[in-house]
């Protein structure tokens, strides 16, 4: 094959090239695991940043009361060993002894209370508030027994409290600060930070007094974190040897990558979410074509969700027929689902008065090419799409002030495991609510609120039913992610996009 | 030049102008290459509909990244098909239209905004060019490309807002060249000779100065031309140009980006049209001043 050859002999160019930039060797015998990030995380302080790449260093660096385990979804005490809801807003944790932080402050109860006090106070600026703000504050009963309070009735106070919500050490965030902990972080988890230099590299070692946590105990003894914003370059010192492990990598690569035979490539499911936004609600214009369902049916029909998944998501991504991934507590299934019928579709609009179909601005912010491949699709049943391809912030606060008809969006969740992460994020008439029914927000809030699983799972189909029937959203795939590490690393990657040192060793 | 108008001078000479600049034209190599290639990707351009093997905006995403016929490809995709399965020859024939309308006109706008500046400084002198010189310093201290991102990112990506901003930014240097010839030019006797007639301004300007600076003119719009459609492709790159699904050659190398290590010649086709296309706008208009302007030659 001549591709073939022609790529190998570009292949060694690049490796001769990078390898003369990037002696550094990383493997098993210098106990060095070399990864990327592709982005520049904006503070290591897991409360200040909002990046993929912030939790993957919260998840290694710190620990929260509760774990789940990705495997099974349960959850296991971490820094907590036990948990009880005393009433429907207090919950009281007895905490697990004996476990330092990285600094060799001990772990106790006023940790915890400090944390929780500091980040819920809203004036503190937690830069998601949402991970935080159900939280009132916290009591400490005795050294190893604290009690969190709760503003309100709130479900998925457990899962919150196994996933973002990590402990601090009280003394030192006192006097270091939000910007201290990004630049010298402590924490408790299986690895501790000896180097961050913004913008270039964060080194993690491991930490030898780590608890007896459910995480696990970290094997690889160094890893070494770069920012490489290229996918190429990345791939070139992957080849070189001078990286390890590289993740999301965009299908197309990975594939390559992996008929390479030299690299593991593994595909996990991630929760986010690809949708079609439509101003139904009429924010943009009364008279604007999204008001009318029979035209929101005609989209959902016009797109071929089989082939974007099959063709350019690959993977282990799915189709995706509601606005929340169907792992997540109260996402049913049992809703209207739209098929390809480009058809139907030009049928739809006929009848909805377009026989000669419309134009309309079309939105992104991210994966201009699924949204180029969405608005061909809508382009061949006469929906002209005039593509306007915005930074996330600037398409948001256009979205806030209601001004966009149609977009391209997608919602991770933040890994959350309940529906309220997504549908109740878009649906409860908040400034992103594209369609403002009264009856969806009615289920909503007593879904959102109540601690019966029933009711909720009850209410949480109403209101999916509903959104689905109106076709509110034209819901479309799930994204994945890739992996790619060399046969010398042994890893598993886990359903929910976060990369677990913990969890890596040497072959 | 005007000498060579005379009569008598002719008839010594024995070839006439006209015949001399023919013989100095089928001579002169780069003209007839750049020439030929622009001749050449205009008329690609003209009958885009009629050569393109496929509707170049017809996705097929189960038939991606098709390789190119001389990389184990098929005839069906003579240069394959891209990241969405379309045609990328005929995306790249329809691109021609994109480049070549974008350097004419905004090569168009720039000139005709720069020419009357510089004419009108050259010709008034004064305070007119104390002015004129004013504004062509304060275009040259803004960085082209720089507004021109902050531009279109302001107003979003269009081919009009393109064309406008472009035409809008480039007419430096015909104003300064324009200037500059008008300056010598306004000084030669046949101009004060019309003068003296009692020619009108207008009419000096337009038959006596403007047939004598036209060299310059042509060589400043084949520059400019190859200047725009290189800017253009820069910001469709940086995906604050030519929108999708438009093809763009500029876009075309954007999107082929991501997959260069693994399939360099969705990065190497548009990148090299596009080459040969900047390439013999700039040899044409290099001919071009050796063929009507020889003595300017060194």
């Amino acid at each position: 094959m001549t591709d073939l050859s022609f790529t190998r002999s570009a292949l060694v160019a690049l490796t001769l090239a990078s390898t003369t930039a990037m002696p550094a060797l990383a493997d098993k015998a210098s106990g060095t695991l070399n990864v990327a990030f592709t982005k520049e995380l904006e503070n290591v302080d897991s409360y200040f940043n909002s990046s993929r790449e912030g939790v993957v260093m919260q998840r290694a660096v710190w620990d929260g009361l509760i774990y789940r385990d990705p495997k099974t979804n349960e959850y296991i005490g971490n820094l907590a060993t036990s948990w009880e809801w005393i009433d429907d807003t207090t919950l009281e944790l007895k905490l697990r002894e004996g476990v330092t932080f990285h600094n060799g402050e001990p772990f106790n109860a006023d940790d915890v209370v400090y944390t929780v006090n500091y980040v819920a106070k809203e004036e503190n600026g937690v830069k998601t508030q949402r991970n935080v703000n159900w939280m009132k504050s916290a009591e400490k009963v005795d050294d190893y027994t604290v009690r969190i309070l709760l503003k309100d009735k709130f479900p998925a106070a457990i899962e919150f409290l196994s996933g973002p919500v990590s402990m601090y050490p009280n003394e030192y965030y006192a006097e270091a600060g939000p910007s201290g902990m990004g630049l010298k972080p402590v924490g408790t988890g299986p690895y501790k930070v000896t180097d961050v230099v913004p913008g270039q590299h964060f080194v993690l070692e491991k930490n030898e007094n780590y608890h007896d946590s459910p995480k696990g105990q970290p094997e690889i003894d160094k890893i070494d974190i770069r920012t490489i914003p290229d996918v190429n370059t990345q791939m070139a010192e992957l080849f070189s040897g001078s990286l390890d492990l590289i993740w999301q990598v965009p299908a197309d690569q990975a594939e390559k990558l992996a008929e390479m035979g030299q690299f593991t490539v593994a595909n996990e499911s991630t929760m986010r979410v690809g949708y079609l936004q439509m101003d139904s609600a009429g924010r943009s214009g009364e008279d604007n074509p999204f008001t009318n369902a029979k035209v929101r049916e005609a989209v959902n029909y016009a797109i071929n969700r089989e082939e974007l998944v099959e063709a350019l998501l690959q993977g282990s991504s799915q189709v995706i027929n509601t606005p929340c991934f169907p792992s997540q507590f109260g996402c049913v299934q049992d809703v209207t689902t739209y098929d390809y019928n480009p058809e139907k579709a030009k049928e739809l609009l006929t009848e909805a008065g377009y026989p000669d179909g419309f134009s309309t601005p079309f939105y992104a912010y991210r994966d201009r090419q699924y949204a180029e491949a969405i608005s061909s699709y809508l382009n061949a049943v006469g929906i002209d799409t005039d593509f306007k391809m915005l930074q996330y912030s600037a398409l948001r606060e256009l979205n806030m002030k209601g001004e966009v008809p149609l977009s391209f969006q997608t919602w991770g969740s933040y890994s959350i495991n309940d529906a309220s992460a997504m549908v109740s994020q878009f649906f409860k008439h908040g400034s992103l609510d594209s369609t403002r029914d009264d009856e969806v927000l009615e289920w909503l809030d007593v879904a959102d609120s109540s601690t019966n699983p029933d009711e909720r799972i009850e209410n949480y189909t109403k209101a999916l039913k509903k959104i689905t029937k109106e076709a509110y959203w034209a819901p479309m795939f799930s994204y994945n992610t890739n992996y790619v590490f060399t046969g010398g690393v042994s890893y598993t990657p886990t359903a929910d996009e976060v990369l677990r040192f913990v969890d890596m060793s040497w072959n | 030049m005007t000498d060579s108008t005379d009569p008598l001078y002719q008839e010594i000479q024995g070839p006439s102008p006209r015949q001399m600049l023919k013989l100095r034209a089928f001579g002169h190599k780069g003209l007839l290459f750049g020439m030929g290639v622009v001749g050449l990707l205009v008329l690609i351009a003209i009958l885009a509909p009629v050569l393109a093997p496929h509707d170049p905006y017809a996705q097929s995403l189960m038939n991606r990244m098709v390789p190119p016929v001389f990389m184990g490809g098929t005839w069906e995709h003579p240069l394959g098909t891209d990241h969405l399965g379309r045609d990328y020859l005929s995306r790249l024939i329809y691109g021609a239209r994109v480049s070549l309308l974008i350097g004419a006109v905004a090569a168009l706008i720039s000139g005709v905004i720069g020419t009357a500046m510089g004419v009108a400084a050259g010709y008034f002198g004064g305070k007119v060019d104390a002015v004129v010189t004013f504004l062509i310093n304060v275009r040259l201290a803004m960085p082209v490309v720089l507004v021109a991102l902050a531009v279109v990112a302001i107003l979003g990506g269009s081919l009009t807002v393109v064309v406008c901003v472009l035409g809008l930014l480039l007419w430096d240097r015909f104003a300064v060249v324009m200037r500059a010839s008008t300056l010598q030019v306004s000084r030669r006797d046949y101009v004060a000779a019309a003068q003296v007639i009692g020619a009108s301004t207008p009419r000096i300007l337009l038959t006596e100065i403007m047939p004598n600076i036209f060299n310059n003119l042509i060589v400043v719009i084949t520059l400019e031309m190859a200047h725009a459609i290189l800017l253009e492709a820069a910001l469709s790159f940086l995906g604050l140009g030519v929108q999708p699904p438009t093809p763009s050659w500029g876009l075309m190398v954007s999107e082929g980006k991501n997959m260069m290590l693994f399939e360099p010649w969705l990065v190497l086709i548009p990148g090299a049209v596009l080459f040969v296309l900047v390439l013999a706008i700039n040899l044409m208009g290099d001919g071009l001043r050796d063929v009507t302007a020889p003595e300017g030659r060194s």
